[in-house]
């Protein structure tokens, strides 16, 4: 299990998390909703290191971690446990998508050259890029570029994957395919946290989801739960909203 | 006006031209030491300590201002009387292209820093964060992902500097030290300066084609080290598909 605690984060004096906790169970598949500010991301980031927290812990399993005073040791077995798939891709645009993969393994988890390079095709494979293995990230296009980014995690076999707004970036018509792959990667049991926009995906994939709003976890529940019946005013009001651009949007 | 003697600058042609191993020596370790010091600065520039931000500024704001040759003079006419009177270290002794090279690689550590700092800016941050999310430590995120791209981006800039330290090294002549243009002097003068334009013809007969030379490399590297000729390095020989 991962254990998020009182995660805090303010820039200067602006305050992005107040006392965030999160439990994650193994194979447990959590979608993080909210507003654009209300620090979805800013944990995502926090419980990675990208920026340091000011207050919170993260422990996997008896493994606890401090956020703020973690030293680069304890940063790098952590992140090591981890799986990032950004909102921008963020490819090695230097290296073609087989490389993206299997510099990950090689660099980052010294996994010997042999394996790597089975575990990157298998990976690029599974995300149905096989036949664009030796394509620069110039070349794809953003659901492509996304895939390759899954795959790049994937392989990894982290403990978790995050995922932040990983179909934002994307055209319209680009974001089916990628959430089909990131709705594989659910099946396969492979536990998830995954900060989204995208409603429906959300009820269809998601065992838990947690609204957030202004730096807090509002309320959190099963899919069913917080669509259908929503506790709090702030939930309620959110989902008014989005699914009223929704019908706006048909 | 006077005529013009072919067989003159020829002659002094060839015998200036050895001299250019003493305008690649200091043109080599000029940059050498400027290249180390930039990095240094750079790092320095790009840290969070505002100390070290405050020194590397400083340091290239007033490199920027001051002129080579004065710079040159300064370090000339100033070091030896600093070294002896705080380090009683006698300088008498030391050739001119000593002196050449401390005053370049000083310059040209704030030129390149400004060069490497923003080649390393010019690369996504979202590639580090990646590579240190997939487990590199920022040293290896460094040399395995930023570096190759940021030294691609440097690339352009750093042919100018090595240009530009080629061609602004000839200042050494004027604290008598016999590069190439320190020998056309000379042997000019000791034809009663009779034959400048066969001195500087001589002269720029030997700059011309290493500067177009250098300039042509640097144009080749910049295109072989692009991600389109990669590109087409890994589809040559087999279909593209579009």
């Amino acid at each position: 299990m991962i254990a998020i605690r009182n995660v805090k984060k303010s820039f200067g004096k602006l305050s992005v998390l107040q006392d965030v906790s999160l439990d994650i169970k193994e194979g447990e598949v959590v979608v993080i909703l909210g507003p654009s500010g209300s620090g979805k991301t800013t944990l995502l980031r926090c419980i990675s290191f990208l920026e340091r927290a000011s207050a919170g812990t993260i422990a996997f399993g008896d493994d606890v971690v401090d956020l703020k005073h973690a030293s680069k040791k304890d940063i790098l077995r952590t992140r090591r446990r981890e799986g990032f798939v950004f909102q921008s891709y963020n490819l090695f645009a230097n290296k073609t998508a087989f490389e993206n993969v299997y510099e990950g393994l090689v660099s980052g988890r010294k996994v010997p050259k042999k394996e790597a390079k089975e575990k990157a095709l298998e990976a690029l494979d599974w995300v149905g890029l096989l036949d664009r293995k030796d394509y620069y990230p110039a070349q794809l296009s953003g659901g492509q570029q996304q895939r390759v980014g899954i795959a790049r995690a994937v392989a990894l076999e982290p403990e978790v994957i995050l995922f932040d707004e990983p179909t934002s970036a994307l055209d319209p018509e680009l974001v089916g395919e990628t959430l089909e792959v990131i709705k594989r990667v659910a099946k396969r049991g492979i536990t998830m946290i995954v900060v989204t926009h995208e409603m429906s995906f959300a009820q269809d994939v998601a065992d838990k989801i947690v609204f957030m709003d202004g730096g807090v976890v509002v309320e959190e529940g099963s899919p069913n739960d917080i669509f259908t019946h929503p506790k709090e005013e702030r939930t309620k009001q959110f989902l008014k909203r989005i699914i009223g651009e929704f019908v706006y949007e048909i | 006006m006077r005529e013009f003697h072919f067989e003159i600058m020829v002659e002094f042609y060839f015998k200036i031209l050895p001299y250019l191993t003493i305008t690649i020596t200091y043109v080599f370790f000029s940059l050498l030491f400027g290249f180390l010091l930039g990095a240094l600065t750079a790092y320095f520039r790009l840290s969070k300590n505002p100390v070290l931000k405050a020194i590397s500024g400083a340091y290239i704001t007033v490199m920027r201002c001051v002129p080579s040759i004065v710079f040159l003079f300064l370090v000339y006419y100033g070091l030896p009387g600093l070294m002896r009177t705080h380090f009683g270290i006698d300088m008498n002794d030391v050739d001119a292209i000593v002196y050449v090279i401390i005053t370049f690689s000083i310059m040209l550590g704030a030129y390149t820093s400004e060069i490497m700092r923003s080649a390393y800016l010019s690369v996504d941050h979202g590639q580090f964060e990646a590579a240190v999310l997939v487990g590199m430590d920022s040293l290896t995120a460094f040399r395995r992902i930023i570096f190759p791209q940021a030294l691609h981006a440097a690339i352009p800039n750093v042919g100018n500097i090595i240009i530009f330290m080629l061609k602004e090294g000839a200042l050494a002549y004027i604290i008598g030290l016999q590069d190439v243009l320190g020998r056309g002097y000379y042997l000019n003068s000791l034809k009663a300066n009779a034959y400048s334009m066969e001195t500087y013809l001589a002269l720029t007969l030997i700059y011309w084609p290493l500067t177009l030379l250098l300039e042509k490399a640097f144009r080749e590297l910049e295109k072989r080290h692009s991600i389109a000729f990669l590109i087409q390095k890994k589809s040559s020989g087999k279909e593209v598909k579009a």
